[in-house]
């Protein structure tokens, strides 16, 4: 048994999490279901959000963590390393769901080009409405350049296959194999019975450079590299390599290049070693496999002997962007560097491949983009969409889920209504910084780390470098969040402005002008206030006990009538001690033969006194309260202001005429699965002797 | 503020316990700020009242309600009709004494008991602590006591000065009590006007007070009274 979280109010403010997700995943929500070890809710919350969830638990450069107001405390909570737990714990469950969930497809036929996260995202979405999308995909197995470029010790291609298995599931077809353009011209599908035709082709072709010697032996672009390296087919890798490029391809490709056995790897880029545009993750792992960077330098020259490649002639970059932000790199011609390489691979961008357009009536625009409404997603061509990469160029995997979801709406409104649906950007308001003032009061906690293995056996092969959480870690970083805008709300016809808030509110928080207010940015959702407010004027969001007292009124009953022999307790327990969800599902349901109700609560510290005595209202016969172990509650004054509340209960227990020692109070000593049997096995036997002392 | 502090539950229990449907009746202001009589009292009144009755097998139901004021007619008159509508037979009121009185009177056959002792007219020293301030005896001399009022804090109300009780500036009833002329003299020390308490100053007249019988007052901008009856009345 837990206690129920009041009816979710709708707030106009968002934690930063959800609102920098592309696709607003409710990363704080998410946080809660898993913290309360509803490992089915989170999952459903994730593939709601994200079909590409797996892939996002893996890769996804997590500007959720990026915008985390822990950050300011201490470190960010790993939200992405907690969707992977929830991908890879509830595998299974995701399975089940599949059968339940295959939608009716009664409607059109959309062809969507591309099996990038983008088309498949679109194709789900059109398959849970209804219509029937048939992917084409000109390589042998669906994912895009996800599934068959990025580097397998960052995602294997069994995580982007549970996505996209999952995506298949729901009844989207995919033909692999097949290039349109060459294979079936577009107009031909529009022919064929497709209603439209949705482009999602990505960037698939890797720029070169015109410098001279380019055309040397040994020297490749980066996209047919990384897929060779992925199909595990011959890669040509010299001892030495050097890669042009300081984005996350190039990282990828020098990473590669390292694995598959080059000894000296070196990475050259334009950018200064501030503006590198990789993530800063992946250039310190990449440095810390060895891999030499030389940011500031941009290639001169070509050398060779024979044809082949010996190495490349380097020249100062003094700056990559003028004064209005455009690529306009400027070189110092005279000082120069020169790096021995028997390999180079080419790394500075892609191209989207437009083969698919060939006779196909869409118009180009520029050096050859699709001509494209961002808001429609529309082509010139009626009928014909156009999303991810190719036409909004390179992003992340999770910006392509979006854009994959919004084609979706956008081919489906047309469908439906004849009409082009206007899709303006849409950017969710947040709760904005967290202030210094409360950070500074805010519990210090290390973020939970996971194995990682080291660079020098990371360089060996391509296993995926980083493990998942185990559940008790998840569980201890899901602690970490901050809950964002699940602070206090105040009723102010209630509220008497009694200031009890203000002074006891740990952080600072609460303020009384005419009536009491907790500021949404600043308010810890601690809940403090909440339990000693003397009008009951002040309520959590996302926390209340009032369905709790109606399961105990209907549990107790049961479980004394069941239970003759036995005091029975109901033990309030602190929820953020459990290592698995397993244990309290055991404890909650062979608890109460032994005479024990346990109810798992987010900080016991936000139980009011009424909340304390309501077990003895429905006829319990003791109280055990268990809180966090010492020293580690995360709210200042908490347990202190539990301990008043406590000694409040006892006395109306006293004044009624029942013993005060019917009310146990204990710490968690180690693990909940350690300590707290123990625990309710002295209450109980200590509760046992007070009711034999008296008859009962 | 009217400071009081609720009543032991076994005396409340002894009020309402020959009744099968008990209001616990909560007041939103004084009370609730003096943490005796909001809501959240009422809950704790309530249950404490719920679990002695399940212990004793009876069959009572304890309702639970909290109005903005119980010294308002208008605000009672919400409770009066609740306890028309759900056959109320007895209220326990959370409200200060003032609350019970009035409620007794608008409520013409409900038996309304006090769940609170009402104490005095006070203000939050530290949070959870009242100290008496104030005696409402209707003639204010704090001007000439420097701002603190022998009336209500010096344990024999003197106008005079310390008495022999006084000692390093406590009270001789207890430690924890000053003594209000020790603090009524440092206070003007430091204001500079110790001298005006060598001032005389005429008998006081304490009829204004309690001796001269229960009080009533009219505020004529809202009341259409005639003062000169309503004086002549309270003579």
């Amino acid at each position: 048994m837990g206690t129920n979280p009041m009816p979710r109010v709708e707030s106009t403010v968002h934690a930063p999490c959800a609102a920098a997700c592309a696709v607003h995943t409710d990363t704080r929500q998410l946080v809660e279901f898993i913290a309360n070890g509803r490992y089915e809710d989170a999952l459903e919350l994730l593939l709601e959000a994200n079909p590409f969830s797996s892939v996002c638990g893996r890769i996804c450069h997590h500007p959720c963590e990026q915008s985390c107001r822990r950050a300011k405390v201490d470190a960010p909570v790993g939200l992405r390393r907690l969707k992977r737990f929830v991908m890879e714990t509830m595998a299974d469950s995701r399975h089940l769901r599949r059968e339940r969930n295959i939608p009716q497809q009664d409607k059109a036929r959309v062809a969507i080009i591309g099996s990038g996260p983008s088309g498949m995202t679109a194709a789900h979405d059109l398959a849970r409405l209804g219509y029937k999308p048939v992917v084409f995909e000109r390589h042998a197995t669906p994912g895009g350049l996800l599934g068959q470029a990025l580097p397998r010790y960052r995602l294997p291609y069994s995580v982007v296959k549970e996505d996209i298995d999952d995506i298949i599931a729901l009844g989207v077809e995919v033909r692999t194999g097949i290039e349109i353009g060459i294979d079936i011209k577009l107009d031909d599908l529009l022919k064929d019975g497709f209603s439209a035709v949705l482009i999602a082709t990505g960037l698939s072709e890797s720029r070169t450079l015109g410098i001279p010697g380019i055309d040397s032996r040994g020297v490749q672009l980066a996209l047919p590299f990384l897929l060779a390296a992925h199909s595990s087919r011959p890669v040509e890798n010299g001892k030495r390599m050097v890669v042009i490029g300081g984005g996350n391809v190039a990282v990828d490709v020098a990473r590669t290049a390292r694995r598959l056995g080059a000894e000296k790897v070196t990475m050259v880029c334009l950018e200064s070693r501030d503006e590198i545009p990789a993530w800063p993750w992946e250039i310190e792992e990449t440095e810390e496999e060895g891999i030499v960077l030389m940011p500031s330098w941009g290639p001169k020259s070509v050398f060779s002997e024979n044809g082949a490649i010996k190495g490349i002639e380097l020249k100062k970059c003094l700056s990559v962007f003028d004064s209005e932000g455009r690529f306009r790199p400027q070189f110092d011609e005279s000082e120069v560097a020169t790096v021995a390489a028997e390999g180079l691979v080419i790394a500075v961008g892609q191209s989207g491949d437009l083969t698919c357009l060939e006779d196909a009536a869409v118009e180009l625009v520029g050096e050859g983009r699709i001509q494209w409404d961002r808001e429609t997603l529309a082509t010139s061509r009626e009928g014909v969409f156009a999303c991810g990469e190719v036409v909004s160029g390179p992003g992340s995997a999770v910006e392509a889920v979006l854009s994959g979801h919004r084609a979706a709406r956008a081919i489906s409104h047309l469908l439906e209504t004849g009409n082009l649906l206007e899709q303006p950007p849409e950017e969710l308001p947040h709760i904005g910084d967290l202030p210094d003032d409360v950070a500074s009061k805010v519990t210090l906690l290390s973020p939970i780390g996971v194995s990682v293995l080291a660079p020098e056996e990371r360089v060996k092969g391509f296993e995926e470098i980083e493990t998942g959480y185990s559940e008790a870690d998840a569980l201890r970083e899901a602690r970490r969040c901050l809950a964002c805008t699940t602070g206090a709300l105040v009723d102010e016809e209630k509220c008497a402005a009694c200031l009890t808030c203000v002074r006891i509110c740990p952080f600072g928080v609460a303020t009384v002008e005419r009536t009491a207010a907790m500021p949404q940015d600043e308010c810890q959702a601690c809940g403090l206030c909440a339990a000693q407010c003397p009008a009951a004027a002040i309520a959590l969001t996302r926390f209340s006990t009032r369905q709790m007292k109606d399961q105990l009124r209907e549990v107790v009953p049961l479980v004394k009538s069941q239970s003759r022999a036995t005091p029975v307790i109901v033990s309030y327990c602190c929820l953020f001690e459990v290592t698995g969800r397993d244990f309290l599902r055991s404890a909650e349901s062979t608890g109460p033969g032994r005479g024990i109700v346990p109810i798992s609560i987010p900080c016991v510290a936000r139980l009011s006194t009424a909340d304390l005595l309501s077990p003895f209202e429905v006829g319990a016969d003791g109280l055990v309260i268990i809180a966090c172990r010492e020293d580690s509650c995360l709210y200042p004054t908490a347990e202190d202001r539990l301990l008043y509340r406590i000694r409040q209960a006892k006395g109306v227990l006293g004044e009624i005429g029942m013993e005060e020692e019917r009310i146990d109070y204990w710490k968690t000593n180690g693990s909940a699965e350690v300590s707290w049997g123990a625990f309710w096995a002295l209450s109980q036997k200590k509760l046992g002797e007070i009711l034999n002392r008296k008859g009962e | 503020m009217i400071v009081a502090e609720r009543k032991p539950l076994a005396e409340i229990r002894s009020f309402v316990e020959d009744y099968r449907r008990i209001l616990i009746l909560g007041c939103g202001t004084c009370t609730t700020v003096s943490l005796c009589g909001g809501e959240a009292e009422v809950k704790i009144v309530a249950s404490g009242l719920r679990i002695s009755f399940l212990h004793e097998g009876r069959d009572s139901e304890i309702l639970e309600d909290c109005i903005t004021r119980q010294c308002e007619p208008e605000f009672v008159e919400v409770a009066r009709q609740k306890v028309k509508d759900e056959s109320i037979e007895a209220i326990v009121s959370l409200g200060c004494g003032v609350g019970v009185n009035l409620l007794a009177q608008l409520l013409e056959t409900v038996p309304v008991f006090p769940g609170v002792n009402t104490k005095f007219f006070g203000a939050v020293v530290e949070p959870g602590m009242w100290l008496e301030m104030c005696a409402g005896c209707g003639d204010c001399i704090l001007q000439l006591t420097g701002g603190i009022c022998p009336i209500a804090r010096c344990s024999k109300s003197l106008l005079n000065g310390p008495c022999g009780g006084t000692r390093d500036g406590k009270c001789e009833i207890g430690e924890d009590v000053d003594c209000a002329w020790a603090l009524i003299i440092e206070r003007m020390k430091s204001l500079g006007t110790l001298d005006r308490l060598s001032e005389m100053l005429p008998a006081r007249d304490w009829s204004t007070s309690r001796h001269g019988g229960p009080r009533r007052l009219v505020h004529t901008e809202v009341a259409n009274v005639n003062v000169q009856e309503t004086e002549g009345e309270a003579q």
